[in-house]
């Protein structure tokens, strides 16, 4: 007798990383970082996944360098994903990685209904191409204007300007905010950016978590109110500077 | 994940006399961040906040230690045992500039498993464990509420359930507070929370809890959500602008019996539309009663103890159907139809109590509360269980469950004696004598 076999409808929450691949990024293990890191993300993203049942998640990813290449090209259910590792080489196509993302989030193949997408840049230089226009390409997109679009810093060379245009308008203020670049200076705080958009911004966009009162950082506009940022959590290795580079 | 305890390690505090000892992290959100942890050989959860969170909330310990202090409304709620700051020579091994505070709680057992489990259809659970499971949980909120205190943050993300009892757990009892006493810094998740705290005319109060509470209590029912139909529908990214329509401001209950705009889609959301049938207009109606006019009236919203008297209620209607032995909650004296196979349900053996109507189905329970109308409805002491007999599942019992033997008056006037935990065929059966008062079977 058990209750009747039907499930809370959801609509599907879209993740995507783009991921720079230059040639920069092999210097000081980088590549193996970030590989490493979205590794290590994983399990988490699969819990959150399986906590959100109005949510399907499905991840997605594209790496850029002298071209611009889908590196997961199906969207694939989190639990199903092997991350297979990026290898850097070559120069920052950043700009034909948005256009290449701005295809996607057409519909179709877009859903007609959806959550917020999510999209992550992840880069530690300046795009080598026309940037302008990649940009432009995707925000002429609806579900692009209505995505959360997040960028992690690598290292002290990354474009914090073409970020910030990339993730919109800045917020003012000082201090760490989630609608400005996240500066990741060494592997552990790459992790922690990466293991936060991966869960609570996936747990933000697909919904259930619960709100405060707003703070200046949570009612900036946006599709969704940003989650705070990981704690500033002090590393026994902090002391000894850049680990990687 | 990076964890601000210091894994393996311990810890000395302020309040303990003996260390504690991080055994392992057992999970992380935007709050904090939970570790088991041992204090004197015995095994506890210990639930430290990130600054962060700390900073938003400065009324965080004071609601802690007077919550403490109250000790837990009932035994359905993970209450926090006690407060917890590190000692000076402890603060160094806290990962975290500013070292904070944490509370202890019991651990979850480990066969409480998440309420998004139900909803997203992974869970194998009877009719009648959700049934109770949401008994439970308004009979928790039912002693929240009657102590003054508010929850505030009631969702699918808080409750744990037991699938094969229907007993359930609540957790994170961090905002609850006297009602009305503080404005709090929660305002709850949204599409549990009233409309009214979405739009920021109200803070979360005891009027809310209600709303969040027949939120759930139709999440767990339908494994669906009372507000989306035909509107969610008509929104192509459901993001914050769009949720704030739905559940703010411009809501509507799917089944509004005088609006059916903003009815479930047949494709969309199938969840409603099947399992929606299976209810009694009684249960039903308090669902109306605060999804209608209690979406914009506070006041109006059906009461933990409407729920309770309900739910009990339609417990006590569960029967089976005799084709696909589905579980059914025909209104009383009618005839009807199974909602799953469509057969004409057949009649069944009822018991007569002083004060209800119990059906012969197996498992379903007699309760005080059946013979006393002054008690308060519960499940969780039952004098006596309807049993199928092991070898002919067609012979309906009644085990004796209380620690007293009873008399069993036969159709032909012979009595004969049932002692506890024995179970007597239903069929020749007259009346049961019992010391809580007599049971007539009803033919």
């Amino acid at each position: 007798m058990p209750f009747p076999n039907v499930r809370l409808a959801n609509r599907p929450l879209h993740f995507l990383y783009l991921c720079d691949c230059s040639g920069s990024m092999a210097a000081q293990g980088k590549m193996q970082a970030l590989n490493q890191a979205i590794r290590q993300s994983l399990p988490g993203m699969t819990e959150v996944a399986r906590q959100n049942p109005e949510a399907r998640l499905l991840v997605r990813a594209v790496r850029f360098a002298d071209q611009a290449h889908w590196h997961i090209a199906e969207p694939t259910p989190v639990e199903q994903l092997s991350w297979i590792d990026l290898e850097a080489g070559g120069v920052t196509a950043m700009g034909e990685a948005l256009e290449l993302v701005a295809a996607a989030l057409q519909t179709p193949p877009m859903e007609e209904r959806a959550l917020p997408p999510v999209l992550v840049l992840i880069s530690d230089g300046q795009p080598t191409d026309d940037f302008d226009r990649g940009l432009r390409t995707l925000l002429r997109q609806p579900w692009a204007q209505k995505a959360v679009r997040l960028a992690i810093a690598l290292g002290h060379d990354a474009d914090l300007e073409v970020l910030q245009q990339f993730i919109g308008q800045d917020p003012g203020g000082s201090g760490r905010s989630a609608r400005r670049p996240l500066q990741a200076g060494n592997a552990t705080s790459l992790a922690q950016y990466i293991q936060w958009a991966s869960t609570a911004v996936v747990n933000a966009a697909s919904m259930p978590a619960s709100r405060m009162v707003p703070s200046a950082e949570t009612a900036a506009p946006g599709p969704i109110p940003l989650p705070d940022l990981p704690p500033t959590v002090l590393d026994p290795t902090d002391d000894v500077g850049p680990l990687v580079w | 994940m990076t964890w601000i305890l210091p894994l393996g390690e311990t810890l000395q505090m302020e309040e303990l006399s003996s260390p504690i000892r991080i055994l392992r992290a057992l999970g992380g959100g935007t709050q904090g961040q939970v570790f088991a942890v041992e204090v004197d050989g015995e095994a506890l959860a210990l639930k430290w906040y990130l600054p962060a969170c700390l900073a938003r909330d400065p009324q965080l310990a004071r609601r802690l230690s007077a919550s403490i202090r109250a000790t837990a409304p009932n035994q359905d709620f993970l209450w926090p045992i006690a407060l917890l700051h590190p000692t000076a020579t402890s603060r160094a091994q806290i990962r975290c500039r500013d070292a904070g505070f944490g509370y202890l709680m019991d651990l979850r057992p480990a066969d409480y498993v998440g309420a998004h489990e139900h909803v997203a259809g992974r869970l194998e659970i009877s009719l009648r464990s959700v049934l109770r499971a949401c008994f439970f949980l308004a009979d928790a909120f039912h002693a929240l509420h009657l102590r003054g205190l508010c929850y505030k943050d009631i969702s699918l993300g808080n409750l744990f359930l037991q699938p094969g009892s229907g007993r359930i757990l609540i957790c994170d009892n961090d905002n609850v507070d006297v009602d009305g006493r503080d404005p709090g810094s929660v305002l709850g998740t949204p599409g549990f929370m009233a409309p009214e705290v979405l739009l920021g005319q109200a803070r979360p109060g005891a009027d809310s809890d209600l709303f969040s509470l027949a939120v759930l209590i139709f999440r767990l029912l339908t494994r669906h959500d009372p507000l989306r139909g035909q509107r969610e529908l008509a929104i192509r990214c459901l993001d914050e602008p769009a949720r704030r329509r739905l559940y703010g401001e411009d809501p509507l209950f799917i089944f509004d019996p005088a609006d059916p705009s903003n009815r479930p889609d047949p494709i969309e959301h199938t969840a409603a539309l099947i399992t929606w049938p299976i209810y009694p207009e009684r249960l039903k109606g308090l669902f109306e009663q605060t999804f209608c006019r209690g979406l914009r009236q506070p006041s109006l919203r059906a009461l933990t103890g409407q729920w309770r008297r309900a739910l009990s209620i339609t417990l006590d209607q569960r029967q089976l159907c005799r084709a696909c032995g589905q579980e059914v909650f025909p209104e009383p004296q009618c005839a009807g139809t199974c909602w799953s196979c469509g057969s004409p349900l057949q009649p069944v053996l009822r018991l007569q109590l002083a004060h209800g109507e119990v059906i012969a189905a197996p498992d379903n329970e007699l309760h005080p509360h059946h013979f006393d109308a002054l008690l308060p409805e519960s499940l969780l002491t039952p004098l006596a269980r309807v049993e199928a007999h092991p070898g002919d599942a067609t012979i309906m019992g009644v085990r004796n469950l209380s620690t007293e033997p009873w008399s069993v008056e036969l159709l032909d006037g012979a009595v004969v004696p049932l002692q506890p935990q024995k179970t007597c065929n239903l069929a020749p059966v007259r009346r049961l004598t019992t010391p809580a008062g007599a049971i007539t079977v009803l033919r």
